[in-house]
């Protein structure tokens, strides 16, 4: 679902840009963030709890919690919901709390 | 609140927590332990966790050694309900000077002597125990896996609660205001919820401990200043040991929970009581990271502390009566490594107090040893 037409913010879309949620080929637009994009294409569980490892969604959208916590491009802990999506992005989901190379 | 008392103890971190405990087991009754804040709220709840027996010196390897084996069976001597969660995942000295290369194989032959398993290791050895090490700047290590960590908070909590099971009362909130001296000798303590009639104290207030002597006109050579730690957001399990380093000036572990609690030290504190944090030490701490554990330095802090390092002149603790004043005696000065003493201060301590044959001779520690200009000089102190 995306927020096409809103009373007060306006959305100025980037170009149609390929990334990658788990191997699979994804869509989104230059200027929106991987949750964002994730979101639009109808991606709902970005990872799991650490303890019953059960689903983890979009929460706070500021950067505050940990919900959005994603391995991109092999870096594990990215804030999904405050980084901007880009071209040929590896978006995976974590469970655990991330290897460290 | 009791007006009159044996024995009482200013502080209840894990010196006076400890020393209550081993004065109760050997008998000693009528005990009261007088703490300002809450249990374990000072320098001991604050500290990086770690215990070693990799010491220079001999004494401070038997004590080290004495704690360690006290840590070991510690869930079952004080019966303790919880776990004090100890994990001997060791400890990596890392040296990046021949010098300090050099002191360590020292130091190996002093703790090889009073049967402690450390050991040299190569680089390669180094970066197997820790592979995200960077090596490039290190000249050597040192090893002891029987070194590690636990949590001071149970651990503090396990004497306290031992000690009260054998009779020692605590007064919490409780702030000492005044010593009484009369003739030479202590006859009480005042506080702020009220006084008590006794004839023996024991200062244990670490941090706290040079102001609390001056209440009874005794200069201590000690000062406090903070030092501080960070911790990092949690990752999978990748470092077992602590990794320290004297030169390069840091020390690191990773907690069971996954998150990174380092710290070191920085000259030119000042020396109060503030335990403030500075942009300074993050900073610091940040650079320090990079170059020895860079894959860490990838990490988001989440926040950071500070407790108060008792500094005595020679690094070391004194464990002593104070002439002049009967009655008054000092377990402080511990430098930053009071909490893994622990074990080691509260017999010391108990048995002095009681008079009986000492477990380990700390006549070393006493407190004239600054004025006869007889420093007890340990050279592995952060």
């Amino acid at each position: 679902m995306r927020i096409d037409q809103h009373p007060i913010l306006t959305f100025e879309r980037g170009r149609q840009i390929a990334f990658t949620f788990n191997g699979q080929p994804m869509k989104g637009y230059e200027g929106e963030t991987i949750a964002a994009a994730l979101h639009a294409a109808g991606v709902k569980e970005l990872g799991k709890s650490l303890e019953l490892h059960r689903p983890r969604g979009f929460y706070c959208a500021i950067g505050n919690c940990a919900s959005c916590q994603m391995i991109v491009d092999g870096e594990p802990n990215v804030r999904t919901c405050i980084t901007l999506l880009r071209e040929g992005m590896s978006v995976e989901t974590q469970n655990g709390k991330g290897r460290i190379k | 609140m009791k007006t009159k008392a044996d024995i009482v103890i200013i502080g209840a971190g894990i010196s006076g927590c400890s020393i209550a405990y081993n004065l109760a087991k050997r008998g000693a009754k009528n005990i009261v332990v007088i703490e300002k804040s809450f249990i374990c709220s000072g320098s001991t709840g604050a500290c990086g966790a770690g215990f070693r027996m990799q010491w220079g010196t001999e004494m401070n390897c038997r004590m080290s050694k004495f704690s360690t084996e006290f840590f070991e069976n510690a869930n079952d001597i004080l019966e303790y309900d919880g776990d004090i969660e100890l994990r001997q995942s060791g400890y990596l000295m890392i040296a990046n000077t021949e010098k300090e290369l050099a002191q360590f194989k020292k130091n190996i032959e002093v703790q090889h002597a009073c049967g402690i398993p450390s050991r040299m290791v190569s680089l390669d050895e180094a970066k197997e125990i820790v592979p995200h090490l960077n090596t490039d700047i290190l000249s050597g290590a040192a090893y002891c896996g029987k070194d590690g960590f636990l949590n001071p908070h149970k651990t503090t909590d396990a004497y306290y609660k031992a000690a009260k099971r054998l009779g020692v009362e605590f007064y919490t909130y409780t702030e000492v205001t005044g010593i009484r001296v009369e003739n030479g000798r202590i006859m009480g303590v005042e506080t702020n919820k009220g006084n008590i009639e006794t004839r023996i104290v024991v200062n244990a207030a670490n941090g706290w401990a040079q102001g609390l002597a001056k209440l009874v006109g005794v200069e201590l050579p000690l000062y406090s200043e903070r030092h501080q730690i960070l911790v990092t957001e949690p990752v999978e399990p990748m470092q077992d040991p602590m990794v320290m380093a004297f030169n390069l000036n840091l020390y690191v572990q990773q907690t069971p929970h996954g998150s990174f609690i380092m710290g070191r030290s920085d000259a030119g504190e000042p020396r109060d009581l503030r335990i403030t944090s500075s942009w300074h030490f993050l900073e610091e701490m940040a650079k320090t990271i990079d170059k020895v554990l860079p894959a860490i330095g990838k990490l988001r802090v989440v926040r950071q502390w500070a407790g108060l390092y008792n500094m005595s002149p020679d690094r070391q603790p004194i464990y002593d009566k104070v002439d002049g004043i009967e009655g008054f005696y000092v377990a402080c000065g511990f430098s930053g490594h009071g909490f893994m003493f622990g074990p080691v201060t509260g017999t010391v301590m108990a048995e002095m107090i009681l008079g009986l044959e000492p477990t380990i001779d700390a006549s070393r520690l006493r407190l004239s040893r600054f004025a006869e200009g007889n420093l007890f000089t340990e050279p592995s102190v952060v």
